[in-house]
């Protein structure tokens, strides 16, 4: 990592360093802790057992509350009958439909749409009704005690089936989302170029996040106003949806977000916490749920199982000519969602052509939404898949197919031509609609701004050994006995974030004493911003690292943001937090030099928690953050003892125009043709996230991803009841999670090369990408391994035996 | 009234005779770092030592834990005196969201114990029964390579 720690800033020449970083920050000095592997700044915490998650979170006076769930996949509720339960010793109240607001709230990003609760059960497990008592198991006994009366339903529980005319109506709005299109160029002159065509029908199955950490929600209303005490990895969509679905001013909720026992977009905002909330408004006591893990598992939310069918189409030489696809997203019973996929779309985008219909339809299964890279370990391994395909044909090496396919800087982001980006625009148009002194500097927009898979499918391939351990398409490495090895690659894409729903702040404060602390939204949930936030805050402050803390979860301090969903933390608020470490440096430095200086502010810097002025020797004239803040003590001189830094003074360029983060993955994989076993014996990761911020906690982003996507892979699926869709493997016993032994017990992980004009000193994003890739690397690896046989994921052992013909 | 022997700490504790051991040590003790996800004893997250030997707390009822010596999380070393398997989870980023990381010291430090010179493999195999869904394994492994170094390497 020397060329991290040596990295000077701006590196080389970058036209639109301004942008981000406002006036210049280090004024080309090496980067300081940028770059740097600093401990994680909760580790302390962490590994003394201190950390206080929401299961940990409590109240004097609490009440303890259960929620009552439908038996039934769809179900009216014809009569509720709480009186048996009231009347039981230490319930205090049960709230019902007819207690709930009549409005509608939305998670983020289309993740659920729906009421808090409607007298109607859309899955098995939905919520119905919920007791509050002295004591947990009060509680449980109380929920049996509530007596209801069903008007049981028709249900359908796979998606093409619900899309029919005539399927059960599961929803009001209708079962099936308008198609997500993107469409560019012409899908029939591609066809016309290529050689061949291939074409794939896969059917994805549903992931579940399984977080550890199993969630809690405390809520306490005082008069009109509500606080909530919940682990969430986004403060501010809490907040939102607390407002929609009760319909109070944002300023009268406070949600302090606390740390998540990991969530993958499993806590985001969930139904359980505005019962919570509910809960706490009647009984005028603060109110505590806690989750159960089974519960976990089955009522609040899954990846999608999806259907993906697809062509492709490809020249003699191996170059892709075309691509289309259509795909299908089960949204279950109150997921909304429509628009997976444009990561891949932008990926492979060098196809001159392609035609993308995404259709999000719900069923009478558990809620589902947005998993880690979504749309990627599904519809991108389809292309994936179908690439590979044209790559056999071709007879060209995978790594090669790739480096001549995907997309490099500058070239177009096909994610332009789909609906969300410029519906009917061109690019002129979209530009002539945003003020020019927002745009200047901007990159080209839908041109890639930096970054792609060329230096880490190169260097990955040379440090891999890929061309001494690639045999050719269908040939093993080895053979020995029943055990076949051979090797695969795979590459993933995502977004550096999303615009769409609302614009991202942060606020930096300089203290009275020289400390500084960041105030930004982003959640706690592992993916440590507590760290590498602050190490960009404590950058462009030119405060000591140590001397820098942080708020990620208080909606109360920080300001509105995504949280960290869709790999949004470090390009964007990222992005925010540096914007607002600048602003509070400038006045710092407007403050010493006028009343220390006689200097204008542009002349100063601030080093180490010194200001001085630029250049000058650091044994010379200096003053610390703390004296400039405090030796005047009148507010005659205009001076404060405190500053804080606003991100508003930069507006941040729309992440979707720009960025993207990229990984690939290099396996070996061993295959027991006698029991379908499969064994990953080694893994090697490539990530491209620009500027690396702190290696070590980006390393094991990536690693993580790389078990993320390997377990769906190869293990991990939910089974659903026949009959009646509920989820039949909801405990750790029969969902498959990999452990120390399923995996390499090293993994070697190498950064691509790329500095990004927008993100923060470079940085892009990186936590979706690296799950993105192993699903693609292990399905090819075994292909190879199996002489030329493909297995759908997750390659259980049944489904390998099956696809040889054993079983 | 029930004697409880944890961390060195003699307590006398009232509580049901269904609670576990980790609803006594999160909700008695206040030694929440005992973590409880799954509370069926797949998970790993509740790892404590009874008289030495690791065991999932949500499985154990605490009255079977009375005349038995506890370890915990707590008691292995504090934030100005951490053990060196906790310095080495720190150096190593031996862990993300850590609802994982109690269980995975605990199960390693009677790996240590027992063990004082594991290669790698005696390491994943000796923290199999641990469940970390973020992914660290690779650097949790690497961290108590790195304990066992220091430790060994102490007069």
């Amino acid at each position: 990592m020397t060329a991290e720690l040596t990295r000077t800033y701006p590196p080389g020449d970058h036209a639109a360093d301004t942008l981000a970083a406002g006036p210049e920050v280090t004024g080309g000095q090496p980067l300081v802790i940028v770059g740097r592997d600093v401990p994680a700044k909760d580790a302390v915490e962490k590994v003394t057992g201190a950390l206080k998650y929401a299961v940990n979170f409590g109240l004097p006076g609490m009440l303890y509350g259960k929620i009552v769930r439908s038996p039934h996949p769809h179900a009216r509720v014809l009569r509720i009958d709480t009186t048996k339960a009231e009347a039981l010793p230490g319930v205090v109240a049960v709230v019902t439909h007819h207690d709930a607001p009549g409005l509608i709230w939305e998670n983020a990003w289309f993740n659920y749409r729906g009421h808090i609760l409607d007298g109607t059960a859309r899955f098995v497990g939905d919520d119905v009704a919920a007791v509050a008592a002295t004591d947990p198991f009060i509680a449980e006994q109380a929920v049996e005690l509530v007596e209801i009366e069903w008007d049981v339903m028709d249900a359908v529980f796979d998606a093409e089936q619900a899309r029919r005319p005539g399927a059960p109506e599961i929803r009001e709005e209708g079962n099936e989302r308008p198609a997500y299109q993107v469409h560019w160029g012409d899908v029939a002159s591609g066809e016309q170029d290529a050689d061949f065509i291939v074409e794939c029908d896969i059917h994805f199955e549903s992931q579940q996040a399984a977080p550890m950490g199993r969630n809690a929600c405390v809520a306490e209303w005082t008069g009109d106003r509500v606080c909530v005490w919940t682990s969430s990895q986004t403060p501010s969509e809490v907040r939102d949806s607390i407002h929609e679905a009760f319909g109070i001013p944002l300023s009268k909720i406070r949600v302090q977000a606390l740390p998540v026992g990991c969530s993958f977009g499993n806590w985001w905002v969930a139904n359980f916490m505005l019962i919570t909330v509910l809960l706490a408004k009647k009984c005028r006591r603060p109110v505590k749920i806690e989750l159960s893990n089974h519960e976990s598992m089955v009522t609040v939310k899954r990846r999608h199982n999806e259907h993906s069918r697809g062509r492709m189409g490809c020249t003699a030489d191996g170059r892709l000519t075309m691509v289309e696809f259509d795909h299908v997203i089960d949204n279950g019973g109150y997921g909304f969602k429509d628009d997976v996929g444009f990561f891949c779309v932008d990926l492979w985008g060098r196809a001159k052509n392609g035609n993308f219909a995404i259709h999000g339809v719900n069923t009478n299964r558990l809620t589902a939404g947005c998993m880690r890279a979504v749309g990627d370990v599904t519809l991108g391994s389809a292309v994936e898949r179908l690439a590979d395909e044209c790559a056999i044909r071709a007879g060209v090496d995978p790594v090669e197919f790739r480096l001549r396919n995907q997309i490099r800087p500058g070239e177009e982001l096909r994610m332009q031509h789909s609906r969300h980006a410029m519906p009917n625009q061109s690019v002129e148009d979209y530009l002539a609609g945003i003020p020019e002194s927002m745009r200047a500097g901007w990159p080209v927009p839908f041109r890639l701004s930096s970054g792609s898979t060329e230096d880490i499918l190169t260097r990955g391939a040379e440090a891999f050994g890929w061309r001494q351990r690639w045999r050719g398409w269908g040939v093993p490495l080895s053979t020995d006995g029943p055990l076949r090895r051979a090797v695969g690659v795979g590459t993933g894409a995502h977004v550096c974030g999303v615009e769409f729903e609302g614009n991202t702040s942060a606020v930096v404060r300089i203290n009275p004493d020289g400390s500084a602390k960041v105030y930004c939204a982003a959640g706690r949930q592992g993916q440590g911003s507590e760290t590498t936030l602050t190490q960009v805050a404590a950058e462009a402050l030119g405060i000591p690292f140590e001397r820098v803390d942080y708020e990620l979860g208080d909606t109360d301090a920080c300001p509105w943001s995504h949280g960290s969903l869709a790999s949004n933390t470090m390009y964007r608020i990222g992005f925010a937090v540096k914007a607002a470490a600048m602003d509070a440096r400038a006045q710092l430095l407007e403050i010493a030099g006028r009343e220390f200086f006689d200097l204008p502010a542009a002349e100063l810097t601030v080093d180490r928690g010194m200001v001085r002025r630029a250049g000058a020797d650091p044994e010379g004239l200096s003053f610390t953050v703390e004296d400039v803040l405090n030796v005047f003590r009148s507010d005659t001189l205009g001076q404060a003892s405190s500053i804080t830094g606003r991100s508003s003074a930069v507006p941040m360029p729309p992440a979707t125009t720009f960025a993207r983060h990229f990984a690939c993955a290099f396996v070996e994989v061993e295959v027991d043709v006698e029991t379908g076993a499969i064994r990953v014996i080694d893994y090697l990761a490539g990530q491209d996230s620009g500027t690396v911020v702190n290696p070590k906690v980006l390393k094991n982003q990536v690693v993580g991803g790389a078990l993320c996507g390997s377990g769906f892979a190869l293990s991990e699926h939910l089974v659903f009841d026949e009959v009646n869709g509920a989820i039949k493997n909801g405990n750790w016993m029969d969902y498959k999670l990999l452990r120390t032994l399923d995996f390499p017990r090293e993994i070697q992980v190498i950064f691509g090369d790329s500095y990004d004009p927008v993100g923060p000193f470079g940085a892009r994003a990186a936590g979706e990408a690296p799950a993105a890739a192993p699903g693609p690397a292990i399905s090819q690896a075994v292909y190879n391994a199996l002489g030329g046989i493909w297995v759908d994921m997750p390659m259980t052992p049944e489904r390998v035996l099956t696809a040889i013909g054993r079983i | 009234m029930t004697r409880l022997d944890v961390n060195g700490h003699v307590y006398e504790v009232e509580f049901a005779d269904h609670d576990s051991l980790a609803d006594v040590l999160q909700e008695r003790l206040y030694l929440y770092g005992t973590r409880v996800s799954c509370a069926e004893g797949e998970c790993g997250c509740c790892t404590v030592l009874v008289d030495g030997v690791p065991a999932t707390a949500c499985l154990i009822v605490a009255r079977q834990a009375e005349g038995r010596s506890i370890s915990t999380i707590e008691g292995l070393g504090s934030p100005d005196n951490l053990h060196p398997i906790q310095q080495a989870f720190i150096d190593e980023h031996g862990f993300q969201c850590a609802y994982c990381t109690s269980g995975f010291i605990m199960s390693a430090k009677h790996l240590l114990d027992h063990n004082p010179n594991p290669t790698r493999e005696e390491v994943a195999e000796g923290l199999s029964g641990n469940l970390c869904r973020c992914g660290a394994y690779p650097y949790i492994i690497q961290a108590v390579l790195t304990a066992a170094e220091r430790i060994g390497r102490e007069p």
